[in-house]
């Protein structure tokens, strides 16, 4: 049985936790790959002050250069 | 009775509450099933197999349409030399960045989208989700204007070069499995080996070929040429769409930490296949360098295939088209998909090949609205493409190292990569890899702005 077709009717199937493993494919995920547990969120990391303004220069500095090449780009269509 | 047990192949560990199951859950187990099949029966060719694919896929995927034109280009300007050994420098290079990736998906099962999003906030999130956004389209342009070229030479139509772009994202969509997809376009990306073949027919000097690699001849003439195409040769190779893709790939196809050494695998054999066929580009495009090459405009007119029929015989010329045609469309896959990961982590929606268009709508729009949006900017007519193909490369070089600083910072973060962040190792070579491509794509902008602006001569 193709596993996109057991899928669809999957949830009503009754019992099938109590399979032993390698029986029932479900077992093979780890806890965070359930679609369940994936889309909570991380928890916010802190970043230091010092990383945070490497951060933002580094940032700053990529949109000027982009702006850069995208006037030199517009300008040698002319 | 123990209702649920999540495993780190088999090994059992009973769990406090079940999660809800869905579909795209199932999908995913199966693939993992036979993973944890051919692992414990010790089928070792069969489990590379199995997990090839991200790395690969990414590798080769960056090996599209703009970048084949640019390793050509630094052939036909410079001959054998310089560029020559800096392919596999860079690939190397790429490797180290992708590896960190495909690390980060298989420990977190996410996608760098939605960390960065998460971790370090909606600014920085949505800032790279623009990122890549900007030169996914940019790229993506190039890669159609690359179809569009090698259909050329074949006396076929831009609109049909827009309608099979499109219609090839639309087929590899339709199986609702992420392994479907993969494996399609893993097998449409071996045909990049069709530009090492178009190296064998221009009949290279082998001992001129392996003389190159002591990086000389420096290229000499315009410092303003050398830097377009050591910006674009370095945004040939490492890209901000790559890391989405990877990430996000290695997350969708199940891969766990157990999983590492064949990521790492498949990460490495896809930089060495890219290494060489990226080398084989240039030794076709090299041929052209004592022809005139230097005045070859890859996307002008039929560029380069056009130009290898004359020098090299109609064989290479139609081996490099076909080329382009197959760079172009493979890494229209890889590119729309890295888009549609990025759209579906940062709006916090289904993100993965495993669901129906029906359950994952925005992931499925995003996939082929991308690439429908890019189909019809070569549609236009007067539309600037071969300074679009040109740039595409640059701007994702001038853009990539904020998203590798982040990457970096993922990798480190004890909190979501546990015993698996990086060594000191990964991080110097990590922060060198950021500091040369920032330098490659600050020198180019710069450089032609101020020439650009009159401020230094032209």
């Amino acid at each position: 049985m193709k596993g996109a077709d057991r899928g669809a009717g999957f949830e009503e199937q009754d019992g099938f936790t109590d399979e032993p493993p390698g029986k029932e494919p479900v077992m093979h995920l780890e806890r965070g790959q359930f679609v369940a547990e994936s889309s909570q969120p991380v928890p916010r990391a802190s970043l230091s002050a010092r990383t945070l303004a490497g951060l933002w220069a580094l940032r700053i500095f990529s949109i000027v250069v982009s702006l850069m090449v995208i006037y030199t780009f517009i300008d040698h269509l002319h | 009775m123990r209702r649920w047990t999540a495993t780190t192949e088999g090994a059992q560990t009973p769990v406090l509450a079940e999660p809800p199951v869905t579909a795209e859950d199932i999908a995913r187990s199966w693939d993992r099933s036979r993973v944890h099949h051919a692992r414990t029966h010790k089928k070792r060719w069969w489990l590379l197999w199995l997990l090839l694919g991200p790395g690969i896929l990414a590798m080769l995927g960056e090996n599209d349409g703009p970048s084949m034109i640019a390793y050509a280009s630094d052939g036909a300007q410079y001959g054998l030399g310089f560029f020559v050994p800096l392919i596999p420098l860079l690939f190397a290079m790429a490797f180290v960045c992708q590896e960190m990736c495909m690390r980060i998906g298989a420990v977190t099962h996410r996608g760098y989208g939605e960390l960065v999003l998460q971790h370090y906030g909606k600014v920085w999130g949505w800032f790279s989700a623009g990122d890549l956004m900007l030169t996914n389209l940019v790229t993506l342009v190039a890669e159609f204007v690359s179809i569009r070229v090698g259909l050329a030479y074949f006396h076929i139509s831009a609109e049909m070069a827009a309608a099979l772009g499109v219609a090839t994202v639309v087929f590899t969509l339709s199986g609702g499995r992420y392994w479907r997809w993969e494996r399609i376009v893993l097998g449409m990306a071996l045909f990049n080996g069709l530009f090492l073949v178009a190296a064998i027919l221009v009949k290279p000097h082998i001992g001129a070929v392996v003389k190159s690699f002591d990086f000389t001849p420096f290229p000499g003439g315009s410092v303003n040429n050398l830097l377009l195409l050591l910006a674009s040769t370095v945004g040939a190779t490492v890209t901000p769409w790559m890391i989405f893709f990877q990430q996000g790939a290695s997350a969708d196809k199940g891969m766990t930490a157990t999983d590492l050494k064949h990521g790492r695998i498949d990460t490495a054999a896809g930089a060495v296949l890219a290494a060489i066929f990226g080398v084989g580009a240039l030794i076709a495009g090299a041929v052209l360098f004592t022809h005139d090459g230097s005045t070859i405009q890859g996307f002008a007119g039929a560029g380069f295939p056009d130009a290898l029929r004359h020098v090299a015989g109609g064989a290479a010329g139609t081996v490099f088209a076909l080329g382009l045609i197959q760079a172009g469309a493979v890494a229209i896959l890889t590119i729309s998909a890295s888009t549609a990961y990025a759209a579906g982590e940062c709006i916090g929606v289904r993100h993965s090949f495993n669901n129906s268009p029906r359950q994952a709508a925005i992931f499925y729009a995003a996939n082929i609205g991308v690439a429908a949006v890019a189909a019809a900017v070569i549609l236009i007519p007067g539309a600037p493409l071969l300074s679009i193909a040109l740039n595409a490369n640059v701007l994702a070089t001038v853009l990539l190292p904020v998203s590798l600083v982040l990457m970096v910072l993922l990798a480190n973060d004890k909190a979501l990569m546990g015993a698996w962040t990086n060594t000191l190792l990964n991080n110097a070579i990590g922060i060198a890899v950021i500091a040369f491509v920032g330098l490659c794509g600050a020198a180019y902008g710069i450089d032609s702005f101020l020439r650009t602006v009159h401020l230094i001569g032209s």
